[in-house]
This record gives structure tokens, C-alpha cells and sequence, in this order.
């Protein structure tokens, strides 16, 4: 069956989108992400249309965060004309199957700024102490 | 500074099939594990000893079925039992080791960072398993990419951390217990053919099993035929030879060392034996009449 936009749109009153949502384990400071493609108006953890791949925030003992796309999957509904939220275009981008996200290289410099203020702090820090 | 680095990794059917063409044309003369003629001779050597075959094996308690049967009845009964023993016979393969694939598709120092962790991406597509992206790494292993295609596609038995029986300390402790076959079997289960450890262990359990001359734990098992290729290829047959003629198993000893002068057509005792033309027994008396690494050995022709 080939969900068209124009008629999701007048049947549903709304659009499909692929976003995150969170996996309910019940368990409380372990998050884990579902990609879902997904009506807009339903609630966030709620029911969606079909599951797409999975996200985990947190890294292994490797220190690596396990992402998996099913990107023939996300081509059929994206060709359906889904919108990806932010956090899902900006995986996408890294992944390599969309351009990369603007946010991404503006975050990686914020983060490079934080972290040499940090740095120039902690100096400063020690400076104060020996004098 | 950190790189991102992207990996992408082919569908595993195609890497063995090209592998095995690479192979063939370097020299297309010299025998594969793969060719008929090969696979015939080890098949005969491993033997058929439905007894070992079929030995108990620890699973779950069922009551022993008896049956009664007619000649006719006992006789196709045992040639069914010989058929699934040769099933389960099977060899595995024996592949050269894969080479990691490091393809860097794109290098981004502007997003140097933005992260403490890699990222890993994988291909969850139905039809085309087995693929996977890598983000911000460094170096990658063909061990890694055997851990995450366990954790996307599971296969039964295998673990995510290997097992510390394939540590070198523990592997001397199993074979002193006279257990190469179990570590074989564990080894099939959890690696990739032609992932490093999987080679690395067969060839510590061969060379164990050549230092001691335990032959005759693999045989009628179906490692028997890895065994018997990785001794051919090593060119260390002579202590194989000498275990199956004490053994009386002269029809084997013949067919290795046949084996052996189509996989190596221009060592001495082959050329000798062109020479000769010769078959059978005399084969061995050629084989046999060249030095070898063993101390000398006595031997009476009957």
C-alpha cells in the first residue's frame, strides 16, 4: 500500500514524521530511542506506523553510540514526503545519507569553545593557588 | 584532532565469492581447498567411524526407542546413519584472513569535538545485511565489525566478548585435557571463517595436535579435513603419515600423499614419484624414501 501525502493529509489531518521515541523501558535514567515513522499528532511514545531503526544515548564500554538505520525503509516514507525532526536529520547527516546539519558544526564548535574556557579556567584556577 | 572516518562494508556472500576468484587467478594451477579433487581426498581420509559420530552428546534426557527390524530394515537403517553422518561430516571452510576494509569516505575537521564517543552506524535493511558505517573512528577492526553484526543480527551460540577459552593460556590448559575437538567446535560457532581468531586458534590446535601426534582425536570428525589441508600447505605430513601406517589405514596414507604431490607438483618426492609413475605403495616407498624432519623411522612393507 502507497501512503501518498496528499491523501494522508486529508484523511488524517496531518503528516508522517520520523522522529525519536523513547523506547519505554519504565526505567528511569536509561534512555533508548526508537527512529519511528510516525504520525504528527500522536503523542510521542505512542503508537506509530512502523519502526525504522534505533538510537542509544548512552556509549558502551567501547565508548560507542550504537545507531542502525533501515534505509530502504526511510527512503519509501521519506518519498512519501515524511519530515525527519531535527535530532533524526541530524543522525541522518553524520550517517552520511543526508547532507550534514548546520547544527551539527555549529554545536561542535560551541562544544571547542566550552571546552577551552574550561580549560583556560581551570588554568587560571591553579595560577591563583601557587601565587 | 579528531577525524571522521566512514567505513562501509560489502555484503559478506559476495566478499567470500571474490575472494575465492582473486585466489584462483594468482595461480590457477594450485589446488584449492574448495576443488573437487581436493574435497574427495580429505572426505576419505576423515574416515567413517559411525560409532564416533554418533557417540552421546550432552542434550536433553529422552527415553532410548527400540525397534524391530528385518535384514533388509538394518541395512538401510545404517545407510541412513552413514548419510547423516556425512552430513554432519561437512568441513568448514577454510578461507585466507579478510583484510579490514578502511575506506575513509570523508575527513571533517571542522567537527572535531563534538562528541566524547563514536558514533556507529548500521544498515538494518532486510535484504542487505551485515553492512555498517562507522563515524569518528580511528582505526577499525574486523573484530569490531564481527561485535556489532552479533549485536544487529544475532546468530545462535555466539557471544559479544569472545569466550577466555581462546586465550593462549587457557588453550594450553584445554589441550593438555586432550578437548582440541570442543575448542574446534566453539571456535566454528563464534568466529567468521576468515576473521583472524578463528585462524589463529585452528592453527594453535593443529600445531598442538602435529607436537603431539594426537591425529587421532580429530579423525572421523569434520575437522579432520582442515587438519590434514593446514599440514599439506605447512609441508609437514611426515608424523600423519607415519600415525595412519601404524594405524593400518594404508588406502589414507596413499590418498595424502597424493594430495600432497598435487598441491606441492614441484617438490622432489613429487617430481620422483611423475618419474616413476608410480601408484599404491610404491608412492609411499617414494614419499617415505626422502628425508623428513622426524627421526627415522623403521618401517616393514608387508
Amino acid at each position: 500500500m502507497v501512503h501518498s501525502s496528499v491523501l494522508l493529509k486529508q484523511y488524517h489531518g496531518g503528516y508522517v514524521v520520523l522522529r525519536l521515541a523513547l523506547a519505554g523501558h519504565n526505567q528511569a535514567n536509561r534512555p533508548f530511542y526508537r527512529i519511528v515513522a510516525a504520525f504528527n499528532k500522536r503523542a510521542r511514545d505512542g503508537k506509530y506506523i512502523e519502526q525504522l531503526g534505533t538510537y542509544d544515548p548512552l556509549p558502551n564500554i567501547y565508548n560507542e553510540k550504537l545507531v542502525s538505520f533501515n534505509y530502504d525503509r526511510i527512503k519509501y516514507w521519506y518519498g512519501c514526503g515524511a519530515h525527519p525532526t531535527k535530532s533524526v536529520a541530524k543522525l541522518l547527516g553524520l550517517a552520511g545519507f543526508f547532507p550534514l546539519h548546520p547544527m551539527t558544526v555549529t554545536g561542535a564548535e560551541r562544544h571547542r569553545a566550552q571546552a577551552a574556557q574550561m580549560d583556560a579556567s581551570i588554568i587560571k584556577d591553579e595560577e591563583e593557588e601557587q601565587g | 584532532m579528531m577525524k571522521t572516518q566512514q567505513k562501509a562494508h560489502k555484503n559478506t556472500t559476495k566478499r567470500f565469492k571474490n575472494m575465492a576468484t582473486r585466489a584462483h587467478s594468482h595461480d590457477a594451477k594450485k589446488p584449492q581447498f574448495t576443488d573437487p579433487a581436493v574435497q574427495d581426498v580429505l572426505s576419505r581420509i576423515t574416515g567413517l567411524e559411525l560409532q564416533k559420530v554418533f557417540r552421546p552428546i550432552k542434550r536433553e534426557l529422552k527415553l532410548p526407542s527400540y525397534k524391530l527390524m528385518t535384514d533388509e530394515q538394518l541395512n538401510q537403517a545404517i545407510n541412513n546413519a552413514s548419510e547423516q553422518a556425512k552430513k554432519l561430516l561437512q568441513m568448514p571452510l577454510v578461507l585466507p584472513e579478510r583484510k579490514p576494509i578502511d575506506d575513509v569516505l570523508s575527513e571533517d575537521p571542522f567537527l572535531a569535538g563534538m562528541d566524547t564517543a563514536k558514533y556507529v552506524f548500521t544498515d538494518i535493511t532486510y535484504n542487505v545485511p551485515h553492512r555498517l558505517f562507522k563515524c569518528f573512528q580511528k582505526f577499525g577492526d574486523v573484530g569490531e565489525r564481527d561485535r556489532l553484526v552479533q549485536v544487529y543480527f544475532p546468530k545462535e551460540g555466539r557471544k559479544l566478548t569472545p569466550y577466555h577459552i581462546f586465550k593462549e593460556e587457557n588453550l594450553k590448559m584445554v589441550f593438555s585435557m586432550d578437548r582440541h575437538e570442543d575448542v574446534l567446535d566453539l571456535c566454528l560457532v563464534q568466529f567468521e571463517p576468515d576473521s583472524s581468531d578463528y585462524i589463529k586458534v585452528h592453527m594453535s590446535t593443529y600445531e598442538d595436535l602435529d607436537k603431539h601426534g594426537k591425529y587421532d582425536l580429530l579423525r572421523s570428525t569434520r575437522h579432520f579435513g582442515g587438519l590434514a589441508w593446514y599440514l599439506v600447505n605447512a609441508r609437514r605430513v611426515d608424523g600423519l603419515i607415519v600415525d595412519m601406517l601404524k594405524r593400518d589405514l594404508l588406502q589414507d596414507a596413499v590418498s595424502l600423499v597424493s594430495l600432497f604431490h598435487m598441491v606441492h607438483p614441484h617438490s622432489e618426492s613429487a617430481q620422483e614419484a611423475a618419474l616413476q609413475q608410480a601408484t599404491g605403495a610404491d608412492l609411499l616407498k617414494v614419499r617415505l624414501g626422502f628425508p623428513y624432519n622426524k627421526s627415522t623411522y623403521t618401517i616393514v612393507f608387508f
